[in-house]
């Protein structure tokens, strides 16, 4: 009683998430491997640490800014990513984030002189721009970071603004129409 | 005296056209339900939105693993759907060495019909001559013909959504109108049928009511909400289910009585008089057990669950179980079998930059079967169909870019993307089967399942072909950027990965080579019916479920014909 059809139509939100779960599955497996004994200990605290908090909302706000609607951290996605580590996550899961945290913010700190969060708006969105490209050209440049991306944006896209005010939200579409005018329809639907 | 006229064992798809059927016909029944009743207003997830769910409606791994190592990988899978899927860690089985076997179902009432993908396709007089034709399987007892007023029947009262077409491969329903093509769909469809001249690209068929009729509503159902939220449980009743649909009009008789809870463990039977006189069920809850009788026994507890009822009711007169003096009970498991896919990128178009969809559309399109048919197939008999979708991207956390750019890129609509999938028909062969496990058995002390399943050769050769003829179709539909199961060996399906699961107990001529006659009656006892799955004499390439239901709208009027008559 599946279909193929209900497999490749979930929505895009849906798809997102199992591909960031697979994802971090397999890149968590990865991590253990390249990293070995010579990783710095982490910490092994049940929640992120401020400055892990300060990192992820710096790193959401550069990738999602605020325009004429929220940015990431005003639709709550820090909020978001720190329950799934609490709550949602199990160690290994908690253990992924916190090591591919801790490698952006060292690589940040090397290339900017600073900690991520203290830099300009402008020195961020160039430094993770360059970075961001990078990730996506190359598959094992960073694979958290792809992963940290796309919990980002779910967790953004799926907020009640970015939802309904950066995107297009119907709850009730109440009907279907398979043809109309972009100009009838100019915004993304959320779901 | 009994305490019922009949029983029904089973409460989703085909076990509810059954209570109706009899219910309406004045019979007092009792439908039996192996798990936990299920409330619309409180089982049903579909009205929160998105940024309700806690973890972005992700189920943790930790759980998955131990509980939903199986069912998690349902496509429709989280954490607002996951109580409609069995626990693996309480309900386990066994598969014989060197196969494997997915079995996802739920124990609930309604059953699956609440999970199905609600794609409803007729056979076609081709597929129920299939067998006799090519010598696969044994004969139907039916023809066509024999079916084609009750598919009529079922359709009017389910609710199919359609366009007629006149394809004998694929016959029309009596349809509801159509969720129409996307324009991306439109425009593929008018290439792919000028590069193919033998193929069709049509609407696809589903229960769900584009406009609900008058006797729908009258059971509560509304036309659907084009919300695409069916598998968290529809709570306009817009979907077919036995919740929805049938139940109600069983309920509304007066002469329903609804037993969750209850766990068949083996069906009674009077060696004399050669009649089922009830069923012996446990109480899931307190393990309790007890018997309620019936003068009449429809087995609907799905292909699987039936087959293994039949197969432990033993006795000394029944050492093979009952109902199985042809052996064939539990044999000639058959599926879907998929593993042949493929999606692209459609190039913009002027007409397709300016287009876009309203709502979310619980269907898309279907491309029926032409191997075998119009078009020779390669090394194989019978045929497939694909299902699939045009529709334009959406947001994307998966592609470069940060900033006001990136969020800018997510704000409107992207390229238009085509994906489809096939479903390929399965031989009935003897060796696939289910049997209960010799040794091992569940916490109620019934048998596990043993399932003992393979893809075989013309699975294998079927698959193939309907992966290469899958890219020919996207090429010739414009796609670029395509990704497909051509990128990797081809692999068909696990066995019991389309939840298609049927053919354990055969209608059949010959009651040495088949369980069910031509009026879904066990050849060996009169009493005793069967119309679910198991029923199936051969699988065809269509989804199953509203044959499911038209054998046992048909079933269910020549059991209360016979009853009436007092010859059963």
């Amino acid at each position: 009683m599946t279909d193929f059809l209900m497999m490749q139509r979930r929505d895009a939100l849906k798809s997102l998430l199992a591909i960031s779960a697979a994802g971090a599955l397999t890149a968590c497996i990865g991590e253990g491997k390249a990293d070995g004994a010579s990783a710095p200990k982490l910490s092994s605290a049940p929640s992120l640490s401020t400055a892990e908090m300060a990192l992820v909302s710096a790193l959401g706000q550069t990738i999602i800014p605020m325009t004429d609607t929220a940015g990431a951290v005003e639709a709550g996605v820090p909020a978001v990513v720190q329950t799934l580590f609490t709550e949602w996550g199990d160690e290994n899961y908690r253990t992924y984030w916190r090591a591919g945290l801790d490698k952006l913010e060292k690589h940040f700190v090397k290339e900017g002189g600073q900690k991520f969060a203290a830099m300009s708006a402008s020195q961020q969105a160039n430094l993770l721009g360059r970075y961001d490209e990078k990730a996506f050209a190359d598959n094992d440049f960073d694979p958290f970071y792809k992963d940290m991306k796309s919990t980002i944006a779910t967790a953004y896209y799926m907020s009640e603004p970015g939802a309904t005010e950066e995107l297009a939200y119907e709850a009730v579409p109440g009907e279907w129409r398979g043809c109309v005018p972009l100009s009838d329809q100019p915004k993304t639907w959320a779901t | 005296m009994a305490d019922f006229d009949a029983i029904v064992v089973g409460s989703g798809m085909s076990g509810g056209w059954v209570a109706k059927e009899l219910c309406e016909r004045g019979l007092k029944v009792c439908v039996l339900e192996r798990g936990k009743s299920t409330k619309p207003t409180e089982d049903y997830t579909d009205m929160m939105d998105p940024w309700e769910y806690p973890n972005l409606n992700r189920v943790s791994k930790a759980e998955e693993q131990e509980h939903y190592a199986i069912q998690s990988s349902i496509y429709n899978w989280s954490a607002d759907t996951k109580h409609w899927w069995v626990k693996d860690s309480e309900h386990p089985y066994e598969t014989a060495e060197g196969t494997d076997y997915t079995w996802r179902r739920g124990y609930h009432v309604g059953g699956r019909s609440l999970m199905w993908a609600r794609q409803s396709y007729r056979l076609s007089a081709i597929d129920i001559l299939a067998n006799k034709t090519d010598g696969h399987g044994v004969d139907w007892p039916i023809r066509y013909e024999d079916l084609a007023p009750w598919y009529d029947y079922v359709e009017e009262f389910a609710g199919i959504s359609g366009q007629a077409e006149g394809l004998d491969i694929l016959p029309d329903s009596k349809f509801l109108p159509v969720f129409e093509f996307t324009c991306g769909e439109e425009l593929a469809r008018d290439r792919i049928e000028e590069n193919f001249p033998t193929r069709r690209m049509i609407h696809g068929r589903c229960a769900n009511l584009r406009r609900a009729t008058p006797e729908q509503q009258a059971l509560g159902r509304g036309s659907c909400q084009v919300r695409n939220k069916c598998h968290k449980g529809c709570s306009f009743g817009a979907y077919f289910s036995s919740v929805s649909a049938t139940l109600p009009a069983a309920e509304r008789t007066g002469n329903l009585t609804l037993m969750t809870d209850q766990i068949v463990a083996e069906l009674e039977h009077d060696a004399e008089t050669n009649r089922v006189t009830g069923v012996r069920v446990i109480d899931r809850n307190t393990k309790a057990t007890k018997t309620v009788t019936a003068n009449i026994v429809f087995l609907n507890a799905s292909a699987i669950a039936s087959s293994l009822i039949l197969q432990n009711s033993k006795s000394a007169e029944n050492p093979n179980g009952l109902a199985n003096s042809s052996g064939m009970v539990g044999r000639n498991l058959m599926d879907h079998v998929g593993g042949a896919w493929g999606s692209g990128r459609i190039p913009m178009t002027p007409e397709l930059a300016d287009k876009y969809t309203y709502g979310r559309r619980p269907n898309g399109f279907y491309i029926p079967r032409f191997r075998n048919h119009t078009e020779e197939g390669d090394g194989y008999v019978r045929g497939f169909g694909y299902q699939g979708g045009v529709h334009r991207g959406g947001w994307s956390g998966e592609k470069s870019g940060v900033g006001k750019d990136y969020k800018a890129s997510n704000r409107s609509p992207g390229d238009w993307y085509i994906s489809m999938g096939a479903f390929g028909e399965i031989l009935p062969d003897e060796r696939n089967r289910v049997t209960p496990h010799p040794t091992k058995k569940d916490q109620w002390g019934l048998p596990l399942p043993l399932f003992d399943a393979k893809m075989r050769q013309n699975e294998i050769n079927l698959i193939k072909q309907a992966s290469t003829d899958a890219v020919a179709m996207l090429k010739a539909a414009g796609a670029v950027d395509i990704r497909s199961s051509e990128d990797y060996e081809v692999q068909p399906s696990r066995p019991g990965n389309a939840i298609h699961e049927m053919g354990t107990a055969r209608m059949g001529r010959d009651p040495k080579t088949s369980v069910l006659n031509k009026y879904l009656q066990t050849h060996d006892i009169p009493n005793l019916f069967i119309s679910d799955g198991s029923a199936m004499t051969s699988s065809a390439c269509q989804n199953p479920s509203l044959t499911y239901m038209a054998l046992s709208a048909k079933a269910a009027k020549h059991a209360a014909d016979f009853y009436e008559a007092g010859e059963i």
